[in-house]
């Protein structure tokens, strides 16, 4: 026999840590069908037939954010048999609150009193299995970060799913409201099952719509509850929601009393507190978040990250996997095409790629830390008040430091955002910030054509973080992105020690992330441009040629180079160069090193490549190449990343588009304007388009935001006066 | 009645009040923001609040703290 087992809970419960306790690693992770809330399931640890569906975290049952929209649907349609309801056992009077509202679906429910050690630590007392009588469940205590009494709840949510019958309802409304959902309950009976007949009775009386479609409701049935939710509307004198949220709370507190014993006052100044009056504070803030920072990449980008990636791109990569397996093909006597489609394609390819994955987890393991101690959600609310000014919220910056190491698990970071205006904003400016393998790109320009100033890296960020901030101002006065931010509001979680479990467990996923498009999109594309530039219409016709600039791939670089002649850099060599680097931004470098026949793997610190790139190039186009190349789309494994999370083609384009858009005018603006300066390029029609996209430019900025719907709400009034 | 946003870090007052549309209330009342429920204040920087409202931590900007009245 098959079971089914949701998990729910308010977010920061300890669900996903209970979770991955529960099924190992034997988990499906996916999205719920149209939405991009992730969707987590697996099999129960030694209980094969037991699946267990991880719900999103929420606060309730309401229709109204993406995750509550998710859980609900799934509850009162799939019907689990049997729900684990996990609470915080150092917050229960809120996760409560949930609880009440999961117990009237009807469904078996086993209440988890997460983090009983801490509740003990407190000197705190829950009477477990009075507030087990009070609710009508069964009430047992456990701690997920200890990996203590996770499997004897789910055990007893197998035993009650096995028995399928749900605990009495305990009494949460009282007088009037009582009253009224016994006077909807009767009419609606037959409409809905037995077990569920409270949960519709009371979303009915709250005028939900949704419940009120499910069980399709005729418009004399309405009318008729309509005059019981007025009648009781009017005897409380509050709004049917209001009524519902304040008995509901009114409900907890007696339970609360009856059930727990505090030992310390209602409010006392905890570590947590301390520690925030002095990382929140608002002059120390910024300087400890700077320090934060700088900590973070200084360890993972600086000597000793580096280190990491030199060696494994140098020892591992080159020597051990792609010189070994040529050699060990040599030796088989494989054909020299395969040979080379094998060790130069997709070893040099995918090798370049898997180079960066030290350095990454690096970066990632340093940020998981952070997101574990409680620090990146008081980051979010520190910067909050700096980015609301340019129309992004504080929210917006967690994807971006992400993104800072790829782009791949930044763009998937903005699921945290809830306001849908604000998500999509964030996904289109997220790859703006350099990411980890567009700094060999920089790294290059630097070394042949600026004397490896440090500086031109420091610009990069500065252009990445300046494309943000214009691109925030200018999207915010287009009709789709009109309005307000939506209000920040936030749970900090308290700080705690990170655990190990978590923090691999969130680093994993995230270079998972990463590593996994090294086996997919680019192994295949390493496969399809090591053949175009392999071959090509030679002097004997079709097959390998020996000089690049036969092959195919010069053809294709040929046809739209003239597109980039504006911009400095018109040659089919840049134009292939910016047509790899859409596979993986380091690719650039590797393509340069091919194409200027500097032979062997190319490192962005060759000597050889550096003179023949500083021959290529002259400092202003180098400069504008390098902008292109570091604003323009991302890599496919990106853009997969914004098709996922906007789940809309029309959105995607138009994010990839407007990137592309935003690069090629902000390299235009710099190329021909900088040329006029420098004598370069002469006063001509490059230098009337580049000022037209300048003016243009400035024009988005400063003109008034188009305002939609306020604005015709505007004319309306005028129109009626 | 005055805006939360006037009650001083350490402060503990009790909701009498809370302003704006359906939608933002509900949020606030699922974080545990009701009438008659009482609430800390723990930081405060430039009008932003981090507050203590049951037993959890949450911050909320101005524009909506100014929607909390005590």
């Amino acid at each position: 026999m098959s079971l089914t087992i949701a998990l729910a809970g308010n977010p920061n419960c300890g669900k996903t840590t209970l979770f991955n306790d529960l099924t190992g690693s034997a988990q499906y992770v996916g999205n719920w069908p149209g939405v991009t809330v992730e969707k987590k399931e697996g099999r129960l640890r030694g209980h094969k037939e037991v699946l267990i569906q991880d719900l999103p975290g929420i606060y309730s049952l309401s229709p109204y954010t993406l995750e509550e929209v998710v859980a609900r649907g799934y509850l009162v349609r799939q019907r689990p048999d049997a729900i684990i309801n996990i609470l915080d056992g150092t917050n229960i009077e809120r996760s409560l609150y949930l609880t009440t509202q999961l117990i009237e679906l009807g469904i078996p429910v086993v209440v988890a009193v997460n983090m009983i050690d801490l509740v003990r630590k407190n000197g705190d007392v829950i009477d477990l299995a009075k507030l087990g009588q009070e609710l009508g469940c069964t009430v047992l205590g456990m701690s997920a970060l200890k990996g203590e009494g996770g499997m004897a709840v789910a055990e007893e949510a197998i035993r009650q799913a096995a028995a399928g019958k749900a605990g009495e309802h305990p009494h949460v409304f009282t007088g009037s409201a009582e009253h009224a959902l016994a006077h909807i309950e009767e009419p609606v009976s037959d409409k809905a099952g037995p077990g569920s007949l409270r949960w519709y009775a009371i979303k009915l009386f709250e005028r939900d719509e949704k419940a009120a479609a499910e069980l399709g409701l005729d418009a004399a049935l309405a009318a008729h509850l309509e005059q019981h939710i007025q009648d009781c509307e009017k005897e409380l004198e509050d709004d049917a929601e209001s009524i519902i949220t304040n008995q509901r709370y009114a409900y907890i507190s007696r339970v609360v009393e009856r059930c727990v014993r505090k030992k310390a006052p209602q409010y006392s100044l905890s570590a947590s507190d301390k520690i925030d009056r002095i990382v929140t504070n608002r002059i120390a803030a910024l300087p400890i978040f700077v320090a934060v920072m700088f900590l973070v990449y200084w360890v993972s980008m600086g000597p000793f990250g580096s280190f990491l990636t030199d060696w494994t791109n140098d020892v591992l990569g080159g020597e051990w996997l792609q010189g070994g397996t040529a050699a060990l093909l040599e030796g088989w006597g494989v054909a020299d095409w395969l040979v080379g489609l094998i060790a130069d394609g997709i070893m040099a390819g995918v090798g370049a790629v898997l180079g960066f994955v030290p350095q990454m987890l690096v970066l990632f393991l340093m940020l998981s830390v952070l997101e574990d101690l409680g620090y990146m959600a008081r980051i979010a609310f520190i910067l909050d008040r700096i980015f609301r000014r340019f129309g992004l919220s504080g929210k917006s910056f967690i994807p971006m430091l992400i993104g800072s190491g790829c782009g791949v698990p930044g763009v998937m970071a903005s699921r945290t955002i809830e306001n849908d205006r604000d998500r999509k904003m964030t996904i289109m400016t997220t790859c703006f910030i350099p990411c980890g393998a567009k700094m060999p790109i920089i790294g290059l320009f630097a070394g042949a054509l600026f004397g490896g100033s440090s500086l031109v890296a420091l610009s990069a960020y500065f252009a990445g973080v300046a494309a943000i901030v214009l691109s925030g101002i200018l999207l915010k006065k287009c009709r789709a992105f009109a309005g307000e931010v939506a209000p920040f509001v936030m749970e900090l979680p308290a700080y705690h020690l990170p655990s190990g479990k978590n923090v691999l467990h969130a680093t994993w996923e995230r270079g998972w992330s990463f590593i996994k498009r090294a086996g997919t999109v680019i192994l295949a594309s390493s496969v399809i441009l090591w053949f175009l530039q392999g071959f090509g219409f030679g002097e004997a016709g079709f097959g390998m040629v020996e000089d690049n600039n036969s092959s195919l791939l010069a053809s294709v670089g040929g046809a739209v180079a003239f597109l980039f002649a504006p911009l400095g850099f018109g040659d089919w060599q840049s134009a292939v160069a910016t047509v790899t680097g859409l596979i993986a931004k380091e690719n650039v470098v590797n393509t340069f090193g091919v194409l200027f026949h500097v032979g062997g793997e190319a490192a962005e610190d060759d000597a050889g490549l550096w003179a023949a790139v500083a021959l290529h190039y002259t400092q202003l186009s180098a400069y504008s190449f390098m902008l292109f190349n570091l604003l323009c789309a991302p890599c496919f494994a990106a853009m997969g990343a914004i098709r996922r999370e906007m789940n809309n083609g029309r959105w995607t384009a138009a994010a990839i588009g407007y990137m592309c858009a935003f690069a090629y005018g902000a390299s235009l603006a710099v190329y021909q304007l900088g040329g006029l300066v420098t004598g370069e390029c002469g006063f001509g029609p490059g230098t009337l388009a580049a000022l037209a996209v300048l003016a243009g430019f400035v024009w988005l900025l400063v003109r008034p935001a188009q305002t939609g719907a306020v604005r015709s709400q505007g004319r309306l009034a005028a129109a009626a006066q | 009645m005055m805006p939360l946003t006037m009650a001083k870090p350490g402060e503990t007052v009790v909701i009498r009040r809370i302003t704006g549309r359906d939608e933002t209330r509900r949020r606030l009342a699922e974080l545990g923001f009701v009438v008659d429920g009482a609430v800390t204040v723990v930081s405060e920087a430039a009008g932003n609040l981090i507050l203590q409202v049951k037993e959890s931590r949450v911050a909320l900007d101005k524009p909506l703290a100014c929607r909390v009245q005590f």
